[in-house]
């Protein structure tokens, strides 16, 4: 459907999992969306399955800058995460792990106490009140092992990581919770183990809002989606509510502005922040809905890291799914192991392009080409925990420029102490793992660009601790939403699409009743 | 926060050094035009990346497109230059690998270096006959997949259980704040 730009509309910026599943929401139930989308289409014929170009297909690599003391600041320094600039976000690159948030980690301040240096705190809604939304969500991205949907079988790279956990003297292994079909589900095939879920996924066995919630929404009649339309600005009117949104056509750099009557804004941790703070006016002179001083603030990536190990015999990792394994043994939180929270470890595989890259970036020399030599005969792992929030930790308007002239976003991410303690432990039992089953040589691989990318517009109880309610309603704005992983108080230890969906479904939901009962 | 062209050659890079393998000016006087210049850079190439099991030619593929970032801009030709020039006069090619691994050590920090490490690690690991040599087969969607037989012929090991294990609910959802309120965090950090 086609919605003037004069109409007050409901506006929503971002096609990822966030945006677009309150887009579908909401025409659902019979109600017109906008949605912005600063990348264009690409349909699943177009994914390349070579590293590199897949890289360049899709993802953001609009200019941005990083500050602090982890090591990828000096590593990456332009390109502090991996996000998808295209329908359906950086979902389209996403592997597909659907774990829960468990129910102590939406309480975390209450739970693991005070940490120095970390901003913890509980989120305004917990575990009972998400249940039926994570069931949703699990039914909405067709989880496997869950609402009766099979197990995907066992590859390769699999066979070793369960083989070894087990070794060790872990149980709680599995190829899921999985966004790919391992059965035909919601229109889409089984998954052919093709790999290359990372570069889109040619088969569309993987969800991903682009091959889901965006074809059903178009399919209501009530959507207009928007491509190559980058948000730049929110206006307010003079109460302060938001009133339009200024977007630029990526391609003739031409500015536009729709009006709005609601503004739902699912940008991703980077982006989202950086919008506010661009929308700075005297009303709002240290950005927008920032009365609170956290926008930007609270920045979580995950703990992550990767153990690569060489056996003497093949394990041809590559082939099949690109992270289906499990391991959640390490996930409780148990502060005797020197650190509060927990992690996951989960299978993963990288290409010989991607793995020169990432295995130690900057690193050469013989021991490293001796490593890659030992492609063939790899297995791989990553590592996925809860990271600390920091205030510090923060997105900023910087003084560099992107290629439209307006001011590209620094990210200053140190590492905490604890994210510290809990990657060297989760190193050592991932290395455990594999000398478990023979490796002969293990390779400990730091961070690098990838998706989680949480927190920044933290959800709070109360408007002097945060950005948004727990509506993901900006405390300052009252018809301008939050929709994205950016919201999260706290990280927990597990993959965060699955959580940004529920919310999302939950907002959405919610959203659409308001609108009908014209309290918005 | 302004990045020196050699903090992004040597680390972020990597990897935006891709999306502009296409994007080079013509260049008016070229460096590294001299008949061995290619040799020479190539192997450097195979110093900082060794493999016995990777033809020369490999080497030079991966040199000559460091050699077109080399003639990429006045500022990458003039650090090029000079460092092709310590090469040449250290007769690198001619060194044994430990000491041009020593070599390599003490021109770490130039420009020079962190252009063909930088191009080197992306280019060489993206070769199609270093794919082949290490056995990755890449792409399979149009032959329909790998198979049943293929993505799982791992033998040397037995077959794993890919359901979750019976107790991990009762696991995961054992969790209530009073029965860690009461652990205390032993500092390590």
């Amino acid at each position: 459907m086609k919605i003037d730009k004069k109409e007050k509309a409901v506006v929503v910026i971002g096609s990822g999992p966030g945006g677009a599943q309150v887009a579908y929401q909401l025409t659902k139930q019979g109600i017109p969306v906008v949605l912005l989308e600063a990348g264009r289409r690409i349909m699943k014929e177009e994914y390349v399955n070579e590293e590199w170009p897949a890289f360049s297909q899709m993802a953001w690599l609009d200019k941005r800058t990083m500050s602090g003391n982890a090591r990828i600041v000096k590593d990456f320094n332009g390109l502090p995460t991996w996000l998808v600039k295209a329908v359906g976000g950086t979902a389209t690159h996403w592997a597909g792990a659907t774990p829960r948030f468990l129910d102590y980690e939406w309480k975390t301040k209450s739970t693991y106490g005070s940490v120095d240096g970390a901003t913890l705190m509980d989120w305004p809604i917990d575990g009972k009140e998400m249940k039926p939304y994570y069931v949703k969500a699990e039914d909405a991205i067709g989880s496997t092992h869950r609402g009766g949907r099979p197990p995907l079988p066992a590859n390769n790279n699999y066979k070793v990581f369960a083989e070894g956990a087990k070794r060790v003297g872990y149980k709680f292994y599995a190829t899921g919770p999985y966004g790919t079909n391992a059965a035909p589900y919601d229109g889409r095939p089984a998954s052919i183990q093709d790999g290359f879920n990372f570069q889109g996924d040619k088969n569309g066995s993987k969800w991903n809002p682009n091959v889901s919630e965006i074809p059903k929404a178009l399919a209501t009649g009530k959507l207009e989606l928007r491509t190559n339309s980058q948000a730049v600005q929110i206006t307010t009117d003079s109460s302060g509510k938001a009133d339009g949104v200024l977007y630029m056509d990526t391609k003739t750099k031409a500015l536009h502005r729709q009006e709005a009557k609601v503004i739902c804004v699912a940008g991703n941790s980077i982006e989202t922040p950086r919008l506010f703070l661009m929308s700075a006016s005297s009303r709002f002179p240290n950005g927008l809905a920032n009365s609170s001083d956290q926008v930007g603030r609270n920045y979580m990536r995950h703990l992550t890291g990767s153990v690569y190990a060489t056996f003497d015999k093949p394990v041809n990792f590559f082939r099949g799914e690109t992270m289906a394994g499990f391991l959640a043994d390490e996930v409780k939180h148990n502060p005797k192991r020197g650190f509060v929270g927990g992690y996951y470890l989960e299978t993963l595989a990288l290409g010989p392009s991607f793995l020169g890259a990432f295995l130690d970036p900057g690193k050469w020399g013989k021991k490293f080409a001796d490593m890659m030599d030992g492609y063939q005969n790899m297995a791989g792992m990553w590592i996925v925990g809860e990271d600390m929030p920091q205030a510090n930790n923060r997105i900023t308007l910087g003084s560099a420029k992107d290629a439209f002239g307006l001011p590209a976003p620094n990210v200053h991410f140190d590492d905490h102490p604890n994210d510290t303690a809990m990657r060297n432990h989760a190193y050592e039992k991932g290395e455990a793992i594999y000398k478990a089953v023979g490796a002969t040589q293990t390779y400990r691989v730091t961070p690098y660009p990838h998706t989680h990318n949480l927190g920044s517009m933290r959800m709070s109880a109360k408007a002097k601790d945060g950005v948004v309610d727990k509506w993901g309603r900006c405390h300052d704005v009252k018809n301008l939403f939050v929709s994205d992983g950016s919201v999260m108080t706290t990280g927990a230890a597990c993959n965060p699409t699955l959580t940004i969906t529920a919310l999302a479904i939950r907002q959405g939901e919610y959203l659409a009743d308001q609108l009908k009962k014209g309290n918005v | 926060m302004k990045i020196t062209r050699r903090e992004l050659l040597i680390s972020a890079g990597s990897l935006l050094a891709y999306s502009q393998l296409g994007s080079l000016a013509n260049a008016e006087v070229n460096i590294a035009a001299q008949p061995g210049d290619q040799e020479m850079i190539a192997s450097m190439c195979k110093a900082l990346y060794p493999h016995d099991r990777f033809p020369m030619s490999i080497y030079m593929d991966v040199a000559a497109g460091a050699i077109k970032k080399g003639n990429a801009d006045t500022g990458a030709k003039i650090s090029f230059r000079a460092g092709l020039d310590g090469l040449k006069i250290n007769k690198f090619d001619k060194m044994n690998f430990k000491k041009q691994t020593k070599y390599l050590k003490s021109i770490e920090n130039t420009p020079f270096f962190g252009l063909v490490r930088g191009h080197t690690v992306v280019a060489l690991y993206d070769h199609k006959e270093v794919h082949k040599i290490f056995g990755y087969q890449g792409a399979s969607f149009d032959k329909g997949g790998y198979k049943d037989g293929e993505y799982n012929d791992l033998s040397w090991l037995p077959e794993p259980r890919i359901e979750e294990h019976p107790d991990l609910t009762a696991f995961l959802d054992d969790s209530s704040p009073k029965k860690y309120a009461s652990l205390k965090i032993k500092k390590t950090f």
